[in-house]
């Protein structure tokens, strides 16, 4: 279990340094000069030199990509004199846009992706789940067809159509909800609550569809298996033969998929974030590609594959709790 | 190691392509001796819901093909201004009710610009599906091909290969792809978008061949062929291709909504196809901030892109329940 | 008269232009000029909404993106200017507060006077208002407004204007006081006493010292990169949070004292100014003007589409500004190489352009007028003429003729717009496409244009940019957009068609060298339509500035000078009470 974990770190150190080498390699290859983004409308090329040389453009790519990642572990400091900035450990870089280290940035913006992203998923799982699993109970009957049409019809709407009619509809017409700003949790969980009801519905929807497809499917293969016939054999009264060996099994594949959909969401939930107006990672990783502020393209990139790697990592250890077949 | 062997399908941004994971169905009572494509016909005709989808994907495959003549039929050419459509005094908002439609414009027009939402419709329908199309191509290619090899060769290439498909589904793709696409200019953007997309959809199609071939390498027939003889290359062809091969199709169908959700998506926020190009996804965005004041402007390339996601996905399910009955799973 | 100013100014218009936050303003024209007569946007050209305002109450500011920069060294994007120096700090010499023509004239601020000149103009003398005091009470030195104009060389401070670089004498190799070295150029011989010493005469250098630039920052504030988060004021308010991106709360500097400031009311308690917000819904939420919402004004353009819920109804159509501006807007074609190096086929472009579907593109006839010549009516007497006579909507056959003529049918040439401009880019290629020019069209970040359109190496065969007089002369217009030696490999700009000839070169000096201003200005007119012969660039449109404020918004107008936006120095509300938050 141990060897297996060390293993494990191991792997995701190795695919986060590729992905992070890949993305320096697009952004600092590609024809566009982040230092003449920095300068200004009016950047004689002195000036452009002098930029170039304070964000450390001048360098080689390989030298810029290995101060990069010593900068994660030891920090940096940008720029010489009494006013260089110091980006301290864990450094992602600076972005030249916000004039602040791309990692307070991100923690900055993470509650509200967090909010968003556990916030929907805990709507769509109660949502998709209860509907798979009744669907998978009541298999071939008026309710799991209708449950499985809507859940079709409903993954075939794509999320800022969704967003778009929940903002006429409550927001316009009926006048329920205020429009959404963001209000962290800690000052007011009410507000916080309302402002995001919207997004997570809108999220939840599309994904409680999916999940609702994929776990009736999946139930009604574990309710299927022999040992579910044993169980009833035995006398075990239905209910426990459904929670205690149905859904146990029955479960275990929408883990994968729910692990990596949670992970992916939480630094990737662009459009949502951007429809509603709400200060997360998605929006801040949108509004940096426009101003060429590449050092938080590369943080959000980083980060977002972070939370996919760790995802699957997690997943793949709850497997053992889940299903008792699975050992390391 | 991992026991991660999902059915999941590529992670086009899960935001981004909503229909992902085929969703199991149990195994149909199979009539012994049935070719795969008898048991597909004879499946169609026993359930409506599947030859409803199934018109609606020829009648959009149709529409995408004969654009140009569709349009012209129309009257107005996709890119065609028509200023007499519109009132220029009310942000150029179109004159008649719902959106402008009229014996001259059968969908009505696009406001500001006059353009005829019929003809753009249907041109939007070809870059749309030729995109997903064409990506959909890409990933089953190259997924088959990095399956088959993994799962035949064993040993280092599937050490190697199996490495890079977790790799690739560790990318964060959405915000890979809308890198990608922000930053590279000078190129034609469909050829971009499809292979931009088509680059992290393939370790899906990979996963479920490279376990396919597995069960398949220790078969009777495909040993029988290796001891009498032949070559890797005719037994990968001959034996194990067609063995795969239905999964695949169940998959490949599954796959085509996610891809037509992810360009809708990257068009939508616009890093997709230059203008006056249209694809669904992009006029969808274009139309957003009229969804008040000229809601059928909304409404109308929303509807299409719902039934062609719809109709993909059922037709995939219907496709997978006959030729892969264990949904892609290993 | 001085170009740099000029410059400044106007590349900063320019570059809103480009962010979406289109035009200044041009009070001079009003309702009197033909169109706007009818224009349904029109009828609160140069007035004030809501009266004058009552003190107290939240005033909320309501934006779809963050401040570029507050930083003052760093701030030159229009509507964070005019938010920078009305509230925040403040500057040598300032703009008077009024709508119209007057908000165009000078008034001293930090300083007791306009300046005075000396050395036939090279040397310019301030001298500071006492009182005057930052937020903590410590007062306002002549050593801090030196400080922020060393600042403005940093090269880690970045985005702000250049000028101080070429004005002031013995800036060579100079990088900002970040690491301890000053300029000798700027003198303070005490307290209140500020002296630039110039390399050449600029006579308005009054105008200059309205520049955030010109705003002091004390040494010991200094915080590099960081100072951009939290600029220390010497204006009416102070920042109490700004959340990047989310939200900037504004209160009241206690120090400031409305004795020493004769253009700043500081009427609200507080300004919110929520970041971030979709276009669309920022208009709404005004239109609606429920809540905290009623005392909003928007810190952006009304958007297009929102004109059907605003124009037919008289009751929210009275809370739009919408004032003209003073700049002309163009189609640049790149006059340094095939096939725009070919007058015949530039003139064929003038006949082939659709200026009706770009304006219609742009918020239709109400929020845009075409434009018929270079010179913006603000500098032609009111009108701009005519010489060319083509109808808004072009005359393709005509552009057909005179392409064959030049022996080029079929043109493929490139556009590049900001991204903001998509839709008059679709307007311009389909109406090119009448007359067998096909256009590939390149949308650019807003961020990135006047890098890529500066650069000779990878400009395109069109841009599409605006220019602005800083005031009424054609000097400060036609020099700087078509005069062929001002034009630069890098960050070249004015003359992005890269036009070069000699006589209009000879015409520009002689005029420039013309004591009497009326014959100047009729000599300007000339050369336009002279110029408008040779068809460097295609003039497209004169744009206005369209604002919705909420219903319980009091003292509202375009200022001139601001491209239009809301004076914030005098804007408040009506009911405090009724603000919430």
């Amino acid at each position: 279990m141990i060897l297996y974990l060390v293993r494990r770190l191991l792997a995701l150190a190795g695919v986060l340094l590729a992905i992070a080498a890949v993305t320096f390699l697009i952004f600092y290859v590609l024809p566009t000069d982040p230092a003449a983004a920095a300068c200004g409308k009016t950047c004689s090329a002195e000036r452009l030199a002098d930029v170039r040389q304070y964000l450390g453009l001048d360098k080689p790519v390989w030298e810029q990509f290995a101060d990069f990642l010593t900068g994660i572990f030891t920090g940096r400091t940008l720029g010489t004199g009494q006013f260089a900035v110091h980006c301290d450990f864990p450094c992602l870089g600076y972005s030249y846009e916000n004039s602040l280290p791309v990692w307070n940035l991100l923690m900055d913006r993470l509650p509200v992706s967090a909010s968003l992203a556990v916030g929907a998923a805990v709507l769509w799982l109660l949502l998709g789940l209860g509907a798979g699993v009744t669907a998978a109970l009541r298999k071939d009957t008026a309710t799991d067809k209708a449950l499985m049409v809507g859940a079709v019809a409903a993954a075939s709407l794509p999320v800022y159509f969704t967003s778009v009619m929940l903002i006429y509809g409550v927001i316009r017409v009926a006048g329920l909800l205020p429009y959404p700003s963001y209000q962290a949790l800690t000052d007011d969980p009410l507000a916080w609550a309302s402002n995001l009801l919207l997004p997570w519905t809108a999220l939840a929807l599309l994904y409680a569809a999916m999940y609702a497809r994929q776990s009736r499917g999946s139930m009604i293969e574990a309710m299927a298996e022999p040992y579910i016939r044993t169980a009833r054999a035995k006398g075990m009264p239905e209910r426990t033969v459904v929670v205690k060996h149905g859904l146990r099994s029955g479960m275990t594949p929408i883990l994968t998929i729910f692990g990596i959909d949670l992970g992916g969401l939480l630094a990737g939930a662009v459009i949502t974030e951007s429809i509603f107006g709400l200060p997360g990672i998605g929006r801040l990783f949108y509004g940096a590609l426009v101003s060429s502020d590449q050092p938080v393209v590369l943080g959000v990139t980083l980060l977002a594959a972070f939370f996919i790697v760790v995802a699957n990592l997690v997943v793949d250890l709850l497997y053992a709790v889940v299903d008792p077949r699975v050992r390391y | 190691m991992t026991t991660t062997a999902s059915g999941a399908a590529p992670e086009a941004g899960p935001e981004a392509a909503p229909e992902a994971a085929p969703a199991g169905t149990p195994a149909k009572d199979v009539a012994p001796g049935s070719s795969p494509w008898q048991l597909a016909r004879r499946e169609l005709r026993r359930r409506p819901a599947v030859r409803v989808s199934l018109g609606v994907v020829l009648l959009f495959v149709l529409m995408a093909l004969a654009a140009p003549w569709l349009s012209a039929l129309g009257g107005w050419s996709p890119d065609e201004f028509d200023k007499a459509a519109i009132d220029p005094y009310l942000g150029g908002q179109p004159l008649g009710s719902l959106g402008g439609i009229s014996p001259e414009h059968w969908l009505g027009v696009e406001p500001v610009t006059g353009r005829d939402l019929f003809a753009r419709v249907v041109q939007g329908a070809q870059v749309s599906l030729l995109i997903a199309f064409a990506a959909t191509a890409i990933v089953v290619l190259a997924g088959t091909a990095a399956g088959i090899a993994a799962g035949y060769f064993g040993g280092r290439t599937d050490a190697v290969l199996s490495r890079l498909m977790d790799l690739t589904m560790s990318f964060p793709s959405l915000i890979f792809m809308i890198a990608m696409l922000s930053v590279a200019k000078d190129v034609n953007r469909i050829v971009l978008m499809t292979s931009v997309i088509g680059l992290f959809g393939w370790p899906g199609v990979a996963r479920v061949v490279r376990g396919q071939t597995l069960s398949l390498k220790h078969r009777e027939y495909v040993d029988a062929a290796r001891v009498g003889g032949a070559s890797s290359w005719r037994i990968l062809t001959r034996d194990i291709l067609p063995g795969v091969s239905g999964p695949v199709i169940a998959y490949t169908t599954l796959l085509i909504p996610g891809m037509i959700s992810t360009e809708a998506a990257l068009s939508y926020l616009g890093v997709g196809v230059r203008p006056p190009t249209p694809s669904w996804g992009q006029m969808i965005a274009e139309s957003v901030s009229f969804y008040e004041t000229d809601p059928m402007y909304f409404v109308i390339p929303s509807v299409f892109l719902f039934l062609a996601v719809l109709a993909f996905t059922l037709l995939g399910d219907a496709l997978r329940d006959i030729l892969d009955p264990r949904g892609g799973r290993t | 008269m001085t170009k740099r100013t000029q410059l400044a100014l106007a590349t900063a218009v320019v570059a809103a232009l480009a962010l979406g936050a289109s035009g200044c303003s041009d009070p001079k024209k009003g309702a009197n000029s033909g169109p706007s007569a009818a224009n349904p946007a029109a009828a609160n050209d140069g007035k004030t909404l809501g009266g004058t305002p009552v003190k107290g109450g939240t005033l909320t500011v309501l934006s779809n993106q963050d401040f570029a920069h507050l930083d003052p060294a760093r701030n030159w994007v229009m509507p964070a200017m005019d938010f920078g120096t009305r509230l925040l700090y403040r500057t040598l010499v300032t703009f008077k507060a009024e709508p119209g023509k007057g908000g165009s004239e000078l008034v001293p601020d930090l300083a007791t006077d306009l300046g005075t000149p000396s050395n036939g103009g090279k040397t310019w003398t301030f001298t500071l208002k006492e009182g005057v005091k930052y937020e903590d009470g410590s007062p306002v030195k002549a050593q801090d407004i030196k400080y922020n104009v060393e600042r403005s060389f940093a090269p880690d401070l970045t985005g702000g204007p250049d000028y101080a670089a070429q004005y002031l004498a013995g800036t060579e190799g100079y990088k900002g006081p970040l690491d301890g070295k000053h300029l000798d150029s700027v003198k303070t011989p005490d307290d209140r006493t500020i002296v630039f010493e110039l390399k050449r005469p600029v006579a308005e250098f009054s105008q200059t010292a309205t520049l955030p630039t010109f705003a002091p920052v004390p040494q010991s504030q200094e915080k590099g990169t960081q100072y951009d988060a939290r600029p220390f004021s010497s204006g009416p308010y102070k920042i109490e949070t700004y959340d990047r991106d989310k939200k900037l709360v504004l209160v009241r500097n206690e120090h400031w004292d409305q004795k020493t400031d004769s253009v700043r009311k500081a009427y609200p308690d507080k300004f919110v100014v929520v970041m971030g917000l979709k276009g669309g819904q920022v208009d709404d939420r005004i239109i609606a003007g429920e809540g905290a919402d009623a005392s909003a004004i928007e810190y952006f353009n009304m958007r297009p589409e929102s004109a059907p819920k605003v124009l037919p109804k008289p009751e929210i159509k009275a809370r739009l500004l919408a004032e003209s501006q003073g700049c002309t807007v163009m189609l640049h074609l790149n006059n340094s190489r095939a096939p725009f190096n070919d007058p015949k086929v530039r003139e064929a472009m003038q006949y082939a352009v659709d200026k009706e579907a770009v304006i219609t593109a742009g918020g239709g006839p109400a929020l845009n007028e075409v434009a018929t010549a270079y010179l913006p009516p603000a500098l032609s007497g009111g009108k701009q003429a005519d010489t060319l006579k083509i109808p808004a909507s072009g005359d393709p056959a005509k552009a057909k003729e005179l392409l064959k003529a030049a022996g080029k049918e079929h043109l493929k040439v490139s556009l590049a717009v900001s991204t903001g401009d998509k839709g008059k880019a679709e307007a311009f290629q389909q109406g090119l496409a009448r007359a067998g020019i096909e256009v590939v069209i390149d949308t650019v970040d807003p961020g990135a244009y006047y890098d890529v359109i500066g650069d000779l190496s990878t400009t395109p065969d069109m841009t599409y940019t605006g220019w602005c007089p800083d005031y009424p002369s054609g000097s400060t217009w036609l020099p700087f957009v078509f005069d062929g030696r001002t034009i630069k490999d890098k960050g070249n700009q004015g003359n992005y068609a890269q036009f070069r000839d000699e006589a209009t070169m000879k015409r520009i000096d002689e005029i420039n060298a013309m004591a009497d201003a009326k014959q100047a200005n009729q000599a300007w007119i000339d050369l336009d339509a002279e110029i408008m012969k040779k068809s460097p660039s295609i003039p497209i449109l004169l744009e206005r500035k369209p604002l919705l404020v909420g219903p319980n918004i009091a003292g509202a107008y375009g200022h001139p000078v601001w491209t239009g936006t809301v004076d914030y120095g005098t804007v408040g509300l009506k009911d405090p009470s009724k603000s919430q938050g």
